[in-house]
């Protein structure tokens, strides 16, 4: 993992008082990212723009607060651009989402021309513990996480019991948790 | 926090990756605001949840795109301070106008914040509401245990309202301090204030010094217009806030 020049909190912390630099420098660092999960969601370029620009907006203006005891900055950027492209997919028409849903699952990452060394790795690390993971138990977090599916819809789009997919989800996380357990706690992993 | 003995982990998966059933929120929130073991397991699962985009093939975003956000971004900063230079040249032209509806906008504010908390007795919803949007400081009686006061600090850091409720009307010589206890240095005072005939005040503070930097925050009695260093007993008192 490279040292980080600026801490992604200290980067908060100098937004707060107005800092552009600071904002922008966090945008150096995950705007891509969030574009990427963005687009996954909505599958609009138009619409995912939207999301990043509020997203960033958001931790800007302090209409989303950054609390570290749930977790490191990239991972509360992730859950406000999954959530504002979550709103825009259910404000969506019905057809339009039948569309989204329909949609292929995620391809399998290559490596960014831009990626450093340590996204590479934490690229590689991900995929690599979803690959571990059964179809269905991948299935499960898909419709939820970028499907916006509660438990018993994704029960209804798979056609097995409730018990099921709860149990999968849980297993797949708990699975997850193991293998990447210190990429999510470890002060580095910067993405782009 | 204490750890309970029946833990929620299906509920806690469903919810780091937004797929609560509508209404499971509130009994997951509550589970988590009492077991150290749950919250700290949801921390690992949205973390995880949003480690999930690493997996996807990168797209780089429209060159253009931080362009339109540096634009918004600019445009919402100078709103703000545009905002609270107009409301300092209101003061000053129509202070009698400008403190009636900045009192009923206080107590619009805290009949809100009562209603709210007595809602949420505890949990994230109360963490929430504390965060917004700035920090919330809750006093209670020390020597005057039937007294209470909310501290609201602004964004700035440096300016904040406090209402206050139960505590005695002063003789003329007598105020109240609002003091912060820094963690290291000298006490430092924040707003000197007096109470009405039911014992309410709402009070213009300022803020002296960080929140993180503080040990306590205490309100003692002391002789008009106010001393240097508390003199007096704490009346009311805080050591945590968020």
């Amino acid at each position: 993992m490279s040292i980080e020049p600026v801490a992604d909190p200290e980067l908060l912390g100098r937004m707060r008082l107005g800092d552009e630099s600071a904002l922008e420098a966090l945008y150096a660092r995950y705007g891509g990212l969030v574009y990427t999960l963005a687009q996954r969601i909505v599958g609009d370029p138009e619409l995912a723009r939207e999301v990043v620009q509020d997203t960033f907006l958001r931790s800007w203006d302090g209409r989303d607060t950054y609390d570290p005891e749930r977790g490191r900055v990239p991972w509360w950027l992730m859950g406000i651009a999954r959530n504002r492209a979550i709103d825009l997919l259910r404000s969506r028409s019905h057809q339009a989402r039948l569309r989204e849903r329909a949609a292929p699952p995620p391809e399998i990452s290559t490596t960014h021309a831009r990626d450093p060394a340590d996204t590479v790795v934490a690229r590689r690390t991900v995929l690599d513990a979803l690959r571990e993971l059964s179809d269905g138990q991948r299935r499960a977090i898909e419709l939820a996480y970028y499907g916006g599916l509660t438990q018993t819809e994704i029960a209804n789009e798979l056609g097995e019991p409730l018990g099921t997919i709860k149990s999968r989800t849980r297993e797949a996380m708990e699975r997850l948790r193991k293998v990447l357990g210190p990429l999510i706690q470890s002060a580095g992993g910067r993405t782009s | 926090m204490t750890d309970s003995s029946e833990h929620i982990v299906d509920e806690l998966a469903a919810y780091a990756l937004g797929a609560l059933e509508t209404g499971e929120h509130a009994r997951v929130d509550e589970h988590v605001a009492t077991c150290a073991s749950c919250a700290s397991r949801l921390a690992e699962y949205r973390g995880l949840a949003g480690a999930l985009p690493l997996a996807l093939a990168p797209i780089t975003p429209p060159s253009d795109l931080w362009d339109a956000i540096r634009s918004e971004a600019r445009q919402r900063r100078p709103r703000v301070r545009m905002r609270s230079a107009i409301g300092t040249r209101w003061l000053r032209v129509a202070p009698w106008v400008a403190a009636a509806a900045v009192a009923a906008w206080l107590v619009t504010w805290n009949v809100r914040l009562q209603s709210e908390l007595a809602q949420y007795a505890q949990g994230p919803q109360v963490e929430k509401l504390a965060r917004r949007p700035a920090r919330l400081v809750i006093l209670s009686g020390a020597a005057q245990s039937q007294a209470s006061a909310r501290i609201f600090a602004a964004v700035d850091g440096q300016s904040g309202h406090m209402a206050i409720s139960g505590l005695p009307r002063l003789a003329a010589e007598r105020v109240y301090q609002l003091w912060f206890l820094p963690k290291a240095g000298p006490p430092l005072t924040a707003a000197t204030f007096t109470v009405d005939a039911d014992g309410r005040a709402w009070v213009v503070i300022k803020v002296p010094a960080d929140l993180d930097d503080t040990r306590s925050l205490i309100v003692t009695e002391e002789a008009a217009p106010g001393n240097r260093a508390p003199t007096g007993p704490s009346l009311l008192e805080a050591r945590e806030w968020r």
